[in-house]
């Protein structure tokens, strides 16, 4: 019983900070076709960016959405800085994977000259612990699983019910269609973006409440959500949404069966062994062009 | 600066179709450049100076591997780092705790690093583009794992030190302003270089081209897509390997930071800066992008954060990266001269 509520509660928790991370990555991937390597910074950022609200004063309830909105912005500059510019050239994806990283690096350092390589920690979104199946859990964690779905959710109505998100999935899908029925394709891309950088920042803040924060604390997760887009495929928003669990649950059951030092090179091993068997990703139906 | 500007003609061969300058020319290009290259300890006498030109060697036999697999080949190779600290580590418990030779751990090293690309080729060769990008990213921090796992060999965060250096008869390898290690690693550029330019202009060399660019075509030719992208990546990794051997050599410890974004993001933006599949520019861009770097220490924490500004500038501007914006020069020149 104790070890799968462990499982159970570990794959659930891992699984919903890694969602929120993929499905960031892989809007930006679906809409524009780039792939963005300062995901991990921007997650960072946005904790950044909380820590230094709380730090002013602001109630932990006002400073979270401020600064996953400020991460909006962050995300569209970003966007016409270092993406748009690009856009039509040939080695688009390899050129973009460059300025981002690049930018990131920038971001990284600003962040460690700004506030210091000293680790920060900014306040749970809901405090104190409970036992859960005979585990010791914090209830932040709890408030995780049950937002994250939510948020989710919220993504995927937006997606598919209203009039924006349909345009943004139409420029998924057929760009210059898109742009003939007169949508506006620039805007759009920033959306993407500033999206994408939201939902980074919340995974910041997520993280950042139950872990210290350094200005490197978004390297991993940023590996972790780019093997979840390779499990999942990177063509919709669901599959990686349901690989981010997958993996979750995966690492769990490694790490409480063969321990924490050999997860990383099974989770590996599976990943090598999916792109062997199917490329595209388990959840892919078909896939936006496999270049 | 007097480097670049007598490299200058041996840049001026065509990168789409590798071949079109004639063998003579672009081994005397070649051959003044390494001249030029071998005479620079006569200006340059202080350690300082040197260890910067070490490095600009080291940076540029990594760079201009890169290009072999990225340029020439297409494929998105971003462990090509992970490669290169593969070499550093093999040269380090192969001299360290088996007792190796240096310069046959060093050789070993490039091997291992062959064998490793093979290993990542595998689950990549039905992939393309983007997928390739985030397997082989994989890989590298794989590989670092491991390395970090595994500290009772390799030091995990502590990383090693004290590895043994390389040695050339009875002379002091530090004295004389590394006068040796100089010498040796640009007798590794040297040798990288000529083994790049020979594969390129090969027939293997051109079948990986066409491969890149009309895949289709090239397999229809018979051409296979398996094999030549397996040659490719193992080509580029041998070398690599070395120059991470050299590396752990000359520094004489080794840590996980050679797995890390920061060295990979300036070594691809060597690769990108000086314009894809020419070789040449890598070289060149590790010269002036590492020259930079040193020059900007003052700035100290704002270094890099300069650096990724003009990293994101030149691409910004320059696509086609210094080699397409010496050839625009050159073009210009030609073309007034007429």
């Amino acid at each position: 019983m104790n070890a799968l509520a462990d499982i159970l509660f570990g794959g659930l928790f891992q699984g919903s900070l890694y969602a929120m991370m993929a499905v960031g990555l892989a809007l930006v991937w679906t809409t524009i076709g780039v792939f963005n390597f300062s995901h991990g910074v921007l997650m960072m950022l946005g904790a950044y960016f909380a820590w230094q609200l709380v730090d002013w004063g602001l109630a932990p309830a006002l400073a979270f959405p401020i600064a996953v909105l400020l991460m909006a912005g962050v995300g569209w500059l970003l966007q016409a800085t270092v993406v748009r510019p690009l856009i039509g050239r040939a080695n688009l994806v390899l050129v973009v994977v460059i300025t981002t990283l690049a930018a990131g690096s920038l971001i990284e350092n600003g962040v460690l000259e700004l506030w210091g390589p000293r680790s920060k920690q900014i306040p749970p979104l809901v405090a104190g612990n409970a036992m859960l199946g005979g585990v010791g859990v914090s209830l932040h964690q709890i408030a995780i699983i049950v937002v994250t779905p939510i948020i989710l959710l919220a993504l995927w109505l937006f997606l598919n019910r209203t009039r924006l998100g349909l345009a943004l999935r139409a420029v998924a899908q057929n760009e210059d269609a898109a742009c003939l029925v007169g949508l506006n394709v620039t805007m759009l891309y920033g959306l993407a973006f500033a999206i994408a950088a939201s939902l980074a920042a919340l995974a910041g803040i997520f993280l950042g409440g139950y872990r210290f924060m350094t200005p490197v604390m978004g390297a991993d997760p940023l590996l972790k959500a780019l093997i979840v887009v390779v499990f999942g495929g990177i063509s919709s928003i669901s599959g990686p949404i349901f690989a981010a669990y997958l993996i979750g649950f995966f690492e769990a059951i490694c790490s409480y069966y063969f321990g924490l030092y050999w997860t990383p090179a099974l989770l590996f091993a599976a990943l090598i062994l999916t792109l062997m068997i199917k490329p595209e990703g388990i959840f892919a139906s078909r896939s936006r062009g496999l270049a | 600066m007097s480097v670049i500007e007598t490299s200058a003609p041996t840049v001026s061969a065509p990168p789409r179709a590798p071949g079109r300058t004639p063998w003579m020319t672009e081994l005397a290009g070649a051959l003044v450049g390494l001249l030029v290259l071998a005479l620079l300890p006569l200006v340059v006498g202080d350690a300082y100076g040197r260890h910067v030109l070490i490095m600009v060697f080291i940076y540029a036999v990594v760079a201009s591997n890169w290009d072999l697999s990225l340029g020439y080949g297409g494929v998105f190779n971003f462990g090509h780092l992970a490669l290169f600290g593969i070499g550093v580590y093999a040269y380090s418990l192969l001299t360290k705790l088996a007792m190796f030779d240096p310069w046959v751990a060093l050789v070993a090293s490039g091997v291992i690093a062959v064998v490793a690309a093979v290993v990542v080729t595998i689950p990549i060769l039905r992939l393309k583009g983007i997928y390739i990008i985030l397997v082989t990213f994989g890989f590298a921090q794989l590989v670092m794992q491991v390395i970090l796992s595994q500290s009772d060999y390799t030091g995990g965060t502590q990383g090693i030190v004290r590895i043994p250096g390389l040695y050339w008869f009875d002379h002091n390898m530090v004295r004389d302003a590394k006068f040796a290690y100089f010498y040796i690693a640009l007798a590794m550029l040297a040798l990288s270089t000529l083994f790049l330019r020979v594969f390129v202009r090969s027939r293997t060399g051109k079948s990986v081209v066409a491969l890149r660019d009309n895949e289709e075509y090239a397999v229809s030719r018979g051409v296979s897509l398996v094999r030549q992208r397996m040659i490719t990546l193992a080509a580029s990794a041998f070398f690599t390997g070395i120059a991470g051997a050299f590396y752990a050599a000359y520094q004489r410890n080794a840590s996980v930071e050679v797995f890390g974004m920061s060295l990979a993001t300036i070594v691809l933006s060597m690769v990108l800066l000086g314009g894809t599949g020419t070789i040449y520019g890598a070289i060149i861009a590790s010269f002036v992008l590492t020259v930079f770097a040193e020059s900007m220490a003052d700035f100290g924490a704002w270094r890099p954060m300069i650096t990724a500004v003009l990293i994101i500038v030149v691409m910004l501007v320059y696509p086609g990266g210094i080699v397409g914006m010496l050839k625009a020069l050159w073009g210009l020149a030609t073309r007034r001269r007429a």
